[in-house]
């Protein structure tokens, strides 16, 4: 199938070229004293980590550099948390610490420990969805649906904090998360129908 | 079921196919208008919604499997360059790393028509160089930045009018520009037209490159067992990506299978193969382990797509009374560095409006940058703003209103094909929307006439599409002895809800509630062949084979209900829920009962889509109004209220498909007041990969948002009758606003985005 | 990211010994720190978390005294507090307004002001002299965004929205470091690019900023504005704080104008702030103020836009302050 000269492996890679200089054109990082090492630690790494997330402990070995939407992605499974952008741009990681919305790309796992995590899997209670959840189904406030968990967990840090938020408090509210399908107006109005509901 | 063969010509993508498809012989009736349905029609919430709330939902992005490999892509850092030498031994000593592919040890697979899959000749800033493969995705990140790289820089050309000049660097052995050529369009004599009219109007309009900017960025699993291959793709295109996947690795297609069961959003940019897919399953083959590679963010702005920039030089004429008499349009776009999608953009100059005498002239050429992909509605938002901008222009000077100008030059017919259209109800649209608006009440009869520094305009568009897909497009209906069935559909979901409205029509045509019909989309191994999701052409070629399994499905089951009831089938009447007597309506059984008679038998259906009715064009037509409020004091555009009225033949889902306008609306909103790609001239490399810097809009940005279909169901365009929606929605919504904001402060921005500085400059502020 | 040490900093001394060790960062909300280092632009080999040092996460409000946020304090707790709201309201807006509901419940108010530029050349890994490389790529690039006062050889606009009434309030930064303890007024905090193009604030190595001073409010009123292209996530295009004192003959008794999101540093604008003192409260005095703080203005080739834009904002500004 691929051929090619020499193998992939280690040793078989490229048969030597002599020096050369890097010639990519990347400028200075940011001085921070002395240069940065280039490789990793000499230790594996790792550190012992202990998140609670939905209710339930878990006892990890991670390295520093660990994101929490990563730990909870690749060591938990809990895939309903997305990737997007990775620099806390656009919400789709959003998750609950503390009953509050955090973008989870930008917490690091080490430091998470000592909060409560909740992810959108924890909002389903043996199979039966939270009201924000049947809310968004009933309102279509999705398309492609890859913010949706996001979305659905920033509304739910929105109205634990605030049962009957305004229309002005639930764009505020909901103004981390973007969507690109725009399914926005489906949103407010789904988040809206459970502000009303709160109120009477 | 006995079949032909038929040949059908239809659009996609502003691109016209032509087909072969094997067609039944005996078509479905079509749903007449007026027919009552119980679920297709009506508001229902998405079959895959519990999925897609609770996290269950699998995209590619979330597939994991065991031993699973991370592969990284290092990209050329250099708009334009060859390399010389790559060297990985840093990378390959970095803990976890497992491997680092080139075009040393990767086959010359062509690719972009002269160029490979890696090429060492780089064209722009996000070229593909090579591929690390390590145990997890930090690793693989971190070896990218060990490979070393020697490059031998080249001049580069970044400007589509500096690249048309004499001299500029060349990408490719053709030139720079496409074809060597523009693509020239022309019926009757514009010189003459121009002649005849009383009122000419010539103008320059330019608009900026917009990103797809999908949340789900690009991703696949590649998993082979044994000489079978597995990939998890994001795609709108299943079938395509097995095809040119399995030739290019030289497999039989029944070697290939390619899943997409959800995905997150593509809007044009996942339309084929991409190179990682390739990548990822040489290497899974290679390394003996499923690999899995995903592009950060910063990738998918620099190499996954966009839609073009574009310079429009129109001038049109028209008479005192306002029919148009020529126009004319020269057009200049990028498409990038490499044959990835062109520039066009004069569908609306010759399609929409009555007019005998039209010349286009479209160039599309290579620039040192990101090449293009289709982006909803390719070539459309952007022909739309610089027409109707250059129309409401001639109005203004024609002392006409513009909705009347409109008017009066209403096209009956498709002027370049020569035939009627199967609907068109834009009259009603523009009526529908004007009164929406308040277009008569609201609107300023002088530009800019508002008092005080916060100014209020209405503006208008007109929108023009195809979305009539046609065959081949399959799908199979199952019934099974407890009465559920299962619909096995070609296509694919991309996030419109397609899902949702097969199920209607198979519930519908059955009879039987939706919650009896599981619905599988997006797996070439499962499901029958269905289109490309691009063009808006996925309800309209799915939906009537549905339909057509359906009904051939119904009529089995009728057999074993007339054997429950020991009469002959064609004694046998239906109607929703049970098969009856037609003798003695009261002598009945239902569905269930009948389907129970199957035992461990199966009725497996695959009903195939019709052709296109010979002789006329199936396109989409719509009118959108914006109302905006203007602070003239900081340049800052509000928009107020959409009013959306679009002839699309039958809403087959209104709660789902009021979703889809109202997306389309907020990105054509972001096409004009917020997006944009900037470049850096002095290095040729692009700023903003990220989705801070490149404006996406977010939920402050909305306006109130109404939808008004206004057409009925269009049966001579499929049986269905539904045209497709996708992509209609975004295409009058700039040109509307743009209108809107002249009509507020009196003053023309000719380029998009419509920003606070670009509104400041044009009233003298800045 | 490539790989670190993460340590839980207990005490000030502490950290400052952790920070001083090797190559190290001190981490707060994050929420800046974390792309700067996946941009690979900062490269530590220690991360010290200061979120697990005691004491610099309350806000303490007294009428001698004035407001003292500690610097750990997050920005939605700083927008949602009772007495800022109340007093010092141009703070809570500012707070309130900066990138989105999840970055205010995790940023912090020292964070904020010590975050590193936002100009996309900076961040893009293009030639830039803040980054030693050889010459400013604003200057002759794409510098829509970039700043129309005190710039060269730097262009930067300075990304914090809370630095512009915190400024226009006098407030003060307390820091603690190796050597022991200051204080500096936060315009003295930041350093413009003609004194050192390389470093934003006078923090050396080991110090860390634990506290803001505000002076108390007495009767002084405020108002912050900000302009951004989106309403959520963006940086200022541009912004003004005012604040006032309002006299009992219906004239202004002096305040501050603070522009933000023109120039490298939050901009003390001096013959504005001096022209609030006996100034009428009507347009046309609001207007001159305006165009004082604009004075000197030296935009690039292209943000000429800005000029105007940021005096309808110092007058939107003036008129917020005194109608509240």
């Amino acid at each position: 199938m691929a051929e090619g000269k020499g193998g992939v492996s280690r040793r078989g890679f490229l048969k030597g070229f002599g020096t050369g200089v890097v010639g990519a054109a990347v400028a200075a990082k940011v001085r921070l004293g002395e240069a940065a090492p280039q490789t990793s630690p000499g230790w594996d790494g790792k550190v012992p980590v202990v998140l609670r997330v939905n209710g339930k402990e878990y006892r990890l070995l991670l390295e520093p550099r660990t994101t929490l939407v990563r730990a909870i992605r690749e060591h938990l499974g809990l895939t309903g948390t997305k990737v997007v952008c990775d620099r806390g741009e656009c919400g789709g990681c959003t998750v609950l610490m503390d009953n509050k919305p955090v973008y989870s790309c930008q917490v690091l796992a080490v430091e998470a420990q000592g909060h409560e995590i909740t992810t959108i899997e924890g909002l389903v209670q043996a199979e039966e969805l939270d009201p924000i959840q049947k809310a968004f189904v009933e309102h279509d406030a999705m398309q492609c649906g890859f913010c949706t968990p996001g979305q659905i967990m920033a509304a739910k840090g929105l109205l634990l904090k605030n049962p009957s938020p305004t229309r002005e408090e639930i764009l505020r509210g909901m103004s981390g998360n973007l969507c690109r399908c725009a399914a926005y107006p489906g949103i407010l109005r789904a988040v809206e129908s459970l502000a009303k509901k709160a109120q009477g | 079921m006995a079949k032909k063969l038929v040949r059908s010509v239809w659009d996609f993508e502003n691109e016209w196919v032509e087909t072969v498809a094997e067609v039944p012989e005996r078509l479905p009736e079509p749903w007449a208008p007026d027919r009552p349905l119980r679920v297709a029609g009506q508001k229902y919430p998405r079959v895959d919604g519990y999925q897609r709330v609770s996290g269950d939902a699998r995209y590619a992005f979330d597939i994991q499997l065991p031993r699973m490999l991370h592969g990284k892509i290092l990209r050329s850092p250099l708009p334009h360059a060859r390399v010389k030498q790559i060297r990985a031994e840093k990378a390959l000593a970095l803990p976890g790393v497992v491997a680092v592919f080139t075009h040393e040890n990767i086959p010359p697979i062509p690719w972009y028509g002269d160029s490979f899959l890696f090429d060492p000749h780089v064209r722009y800033e996000g070229d593909e160089v090579a591929l690390v493969v390590a145990e997890s995705e930090a690793v693989a990140e971190e070896a990218l930045g060990l490979i070393e790289v020697d490059y031998e820089p080249l001049p580069f050309v970044i400007d589509p009018e500096e690249a048309l000049a004499a001299g500029a660097p060349k990408l490719h052995d053709e030139g720079n520009l496409w074809n060597g050529r523009p693509n020239v369009y022309e019926r009757g004599d514009v010189e003459k037209g121009f002649q005849e009219a009383d009122v000419v109007v010539e103008d320059t309009f330019r608009t900026q490159v917009v990103h797809h900017a999908q949340l789900e960025v690009h991703v696949c699993v590649a998993d082979w067992e044994g000489d079978q291959l597995t990939v998890y793709e994001t795609t709108q295109a299943t079938f395509s990506v097995q095809r040119s996947l399995a030739s290019i690795l030289k497999l039989p297609l029944n070697k290939v299978r390619v899943v997409n069961y959800f995905m997150g959003g593509g809007f044009g940019s996942k339309l084929g193969l991409e190179k990682q897919t390739v990548l990822a399953a040489l290497a899974a083959k290679q390394l003996g382990r499923p690999v899995r590679i995903a592009n950060p963010r910063k990738d998918e702005f620099l190499a996954m797509g966009n839609r073009p920039s574009s310079i429009q030089k129109l001038k049109v004429g028209a008479k005192r009374d306002g029919t148009l008499t020529a126009i004319s349009l020269w057009s200049l776009g990028p498409g990038g560095a490499y044959r990835s999608a062109g520039a066009e953009l004069g569908t609306p100059v010759r399609e929409i409006y009555k007019c005998p005498n039209v010349r286009t002239e479209e160039s599309t050429v290579y620039i040192n940058a990101g090449p293009a992909r289709p982006k909803r509605a390719p070539g459309h938002p952007q022909g739309t703003f610089a027409l109707e901008s250059i129309l409401d222009e001639v109005a203004e000077k024609l002392g006409m209103d513009p909705l009347e100008f409109r008017l009066k030059n209403y096209a009956e017919i498709d002027q370049v094909r020569n035939r009627p259209y199967t609907s068109k109800y834009l009259r009603e649209a523009y009526e529908a929307g004007a009164k929406a608006i308040g277009w008569y009440e609201k609107r300023n009869k002088i530009p800019g006439s508002g008092v005080g520094p916060i100014k209020r305009g209405i503006g208008m568009a007109t929108q023009i599409w195809g979305g009539g897909g046609g065959p081949p497009a399959y799908a199979t209906v199952e019934i099974v002895s407890d009465g559920s069935v299962i619909v096995r559909s070609g296509s694919q979901d991309i996030g419109g809800g397609t899902r949702t409205i097969v199920a209607q029509v198979a519930a519908e045509e059955l009879g039987i509630p939706m919650d009896r019909v599981t619905v599988i989309m997006g797996d070439t191994a499962l499901c029958p062949y269905g289109p490309t999701s691009g063009g808006s052409v996925t309800a309209a070629s799915i939906t009537p084979a549905v339909l057509a399994a359906a009904v051939e499905a119904r009529e089995q089951l009728k057999g074993y209900a007339a054997s429950a009831l020991n009469v002959p089938a064609d004694q046998l009447a239906w109607e929703p829920g049970r098969f009856f007597l037609k003798s003695d309506p009261g002598k009945s059984i239902s569905f269930e009962e009948a389907a129970s008679r199957l035992r461990s038998n199966m009725i497996v259906v695959t009903g195939a889509r019709g052709p296109n009715p010979e002789g006329y064009t199936i396109n989409s037509f719509g009118a959108q109004f914006a109302e905006v409020e203007v602070d003239t004091e900081t340049g800052r555009v509000r928009v107020l209220k959409i009013v959306a009225a679009h002839s699309v033949g039958r809403l087959i889902n209104p709660l789902t498909g009021r979703c889809q306008f109202e997306g389309g609306i907020i990105m054509g909103l972001g096409f004009a007041l917020l997006e944009n790609r900037w470049m850096d001239p002095n290095v040729g490399r692009m700023i903003n990969t990220n989705l801070h810097d490149y404006r996406v809009p977010t939920m402050m940005e909305i306006p109130e948002i109404e939808v008004i279909i206004v057409s009925e169901p269009d049966t001579k365009a499929n049986p269905v009758g539904g045209i497709g929606i996708g992509e209609p929605a975004i295409i009058p919504t700039a040109a509307a606003i743009a209108n809107a904001v002249y009509n507020a402060i009196g003053v023309r921005v000719r380029e998009l985005p419509i920003t606070p500085y670009r509104v400041l400059e044009a009233l003298g502020k800045a | 990211m490539k790989n670190f040490e993460h340590v839980d900093a207990r005490s000030l001394a502490e950290a400052s010994r952790l920070l001083t060790e090797k190559p190290s960062v001190a981490i707060a909300g994050g929420q800046d720190l974390l792309c700067m280092m996946k941009d690979g632009l900062l490269e530590p080999a220690r991360v010290v978390n200061l979120k697990s040092i005691p004491g610099l996460s309350r806000i303490v409000y007294d009428e001698a005294k004035g407001l003292s946020i500690g610097a750990l304090v997050t920005l939605s707790e700083l927008e949602e507090h009772p007495a800022v709201r109340q007093l010092y309201p141009a703070i809570a807006q500012a707070a309130g307004l900066v990138g989105s509901p999840q970055i205010r419940n995790l940023g912090t108010a020292g964070g904020n002001l010590c975050q590193k530029p936002r100009c996309w050349y900076y961040r893009g890994h293009f030639p830039c002299l803040r980054r030693g490389g050889d010459y400013c790529s604003a200057a002759a690039g794409q510098n829509r965004y970039h700043c129309i006062l005190g710039g060269d050889p730097c262009y930067m606009v300075h990304p914090s929205d809370l630095a512009v009434p915190l400024v226009a309030f006098g407030a003060r930064v307390e820091i603690a470091g190796p050597k022991g303890r200051r204080s500096v007024p936060l315009e003295e905090f930041y350093i413009p690019p003609r004194v050192d193009v390389t470093r934003e604030t006078i923090l050396r190595p080991g110090e860390v900023v634990t506290a803001i001073v505000v002076p108390p409010a007495r009767g002084r009123i405020s108002a912050f504005v900000k302009f951004a292209e989106r309403g959520a996530w963006d940086f200022a295009v541009a912004s003004v704080a005012v604040v006032v004192q309002k006299g009992e003959d219906g004239k202004l008794m002096g305040g501050r104008v603070v522009l933000g999101g023109v120039a490298p540093v939050p901009w003390l604008a001096p013959k504005a702030s001096e022209a609030l003192t006996g100034s009428e409260l009507s347009e046309a005095a609001f207007g001159r103020i305006a165009e004082l703080a604009l004075e000197g203005a030296q935009p690039l080739a292209q943000n000429g836009y800005k000029v105007p834009l940021t005096k309808s904002l110092v007058r939107k500004a003036l008129r917020m302050a005194v109608n509240a």
